[in-house]
């Protein structure tokens, strides 16, 4: 008890105003503890890397160094990646624009699409109707020999047939035209002389093709019927066929 | 008194004046703080025990003050700075917790 109460009479007469020579020089340190104190928390608040000792920059320098040096690995295998993907779509883009030049010849050999391009213009006049199916077949044959890449057959003022591999020639069974003189069936599609073949390929091969002793101009004119063979520059064709779509065939694994 | 008025005087003045802690002075001055509370906790514990002597304060403020910047100095040149401060730091907080166990006995019995 008597400990306790020296304890606080001490605090209590060390808190009385007196100054003296003895205690003013720990009032200066105690006042330059308050303000190194004060300073301190300071400079902890707003301090940054200039605060801080070697070591601890050192430290730090090495955990950003070793930081960007993930970050550089992660970003040269996303690059790769990247130009991975890249290169499979340019890729994938070249293969579809063969596919489709492909399908654009494929279309013109199978009728579907319209054609343009050099070649000759054939029209026979059969005025006494001699002129048969097997004399369009062969002439057809003769100019498939020749080099023609698409060929339409028409009537000159009626209907227009483009010509594919299965096209066939018949000659008329039904009794609209009497003998049948002057008709054929091309493809189900009934032409009335005169005829004309629109024929594109190397016109001047073509045209030789047609000429030759014994080819089809001859055999024209032996039946009194009267070819004209005009070359030229730009044929188009626009006649088109509807690509058949097989009921069983399907294409085959290579 | 005196005391107690220059602490108050001091942070009044470091709040006002907003000084910028020269570069040399940066790692030492935590630790010399730290100190310095350390020899205040030892003075304040001397005045209730009634052993308190203004020279006695002075000398150990001040040598403690020197002491803890000169272990810091010399962990800087040896390169456990930053470890040798956590040290000193331990060391001067078990003193701190010490003193105010016993100012605290003497004043409370507690």
């Amino acid at each position: 008890m008597t400990g306790q109460r020296t304890a606080w009479t001490r605090l209590r007469s060390a808190m009385r105003p007196h100054a003296s020579r003895g205690n003013l020089l720990p009032g200066l340190l105690c006042a330059l503890l308050g303000f190194a104190v004060v300073v301190q928390v300071r400079s902890t608040q707003d301090a940054g890397l200039d605060g801080l000792r070697q070591s601890d920059l050192v430290r730090i320098l090495d955990d950003v160094t070793e930081r960007s040096d993930r970050l550089r690995t992660e970003a040269r295998d996303l690059e790769e990646t990247r130009a991975r993907v890249t290169n499979g779509s340019t890729g994938s883009r070249a293969a579809l624009d063969e596919a489709q030049a492909r399908a654009r010849v494929l279309g013109i050999l199978a009728g579907t699409l319209p054609a343009t391009g050099p070649g000759i213009e054939l029209t026979i006049s059969d005025p006494d109707g001699k002129v048969g199916p097997e004399v369009l077949l062969d002439t057809l044959q003769e100019l498939r020999d020749a080099g023609a890449e698409a060929v339409e057959i028409s009537s000159l003022a009626g209907p227009a047939v483009r010509v594919v591999a299965a096209t066939s020639f018949e000659a008329p069974t039904d009794s609209g035209g009497g003998d049948g003189a002057g008709r054929v069936v091309v493809d189900g599609t009934e032409l009335t002389s005169p005829y004309r073949f629109l024929v594109i390929g190397d016109s001047r091969t073509l045209a030789a093709a047609l000429d030759i002793p014994g080819g089809v101009l001859d055999v024209l004119r032996q039946d009194d019927a009267q070819g004209v063979v005009t070359q030229r520059d730009r044929v188009t064709i626009t006649s088109l066929r509807a690509a058949p779509s097989p009921r069983y065939a399907r294409p085959a694994d290579d | 008194m005196i005391a107690a008025i220059g602490l108050v005087l001091g942070i009044v003045a470091g709040i006002f004046l907003e000084p910028t802690v020269p570069t040399w002075l940066q790692p030492y001055l935590p630790i010399a703080v730290v100190a310095a509370l350390d020899a205040v906790f030892g003075g304040l514990r001397a005045l209730l025990d009634g052993i308190f002597d203004d020279r006695v304060f002075v000398v150990s403020f001040v040598a403690n003050v020197l002491v803890a910047a000169l272990i810091v100095y010399l962990g800087d040149q040896l390169g456990v700075g930053t470890q040798l401060s956590t040290g000193v730091v331990v060391v001067l907080g078990i003193r701190i917790f010490s003193n105010a166990a016993a100012i605290r006995r003497q004043l409370f019995r507690a």
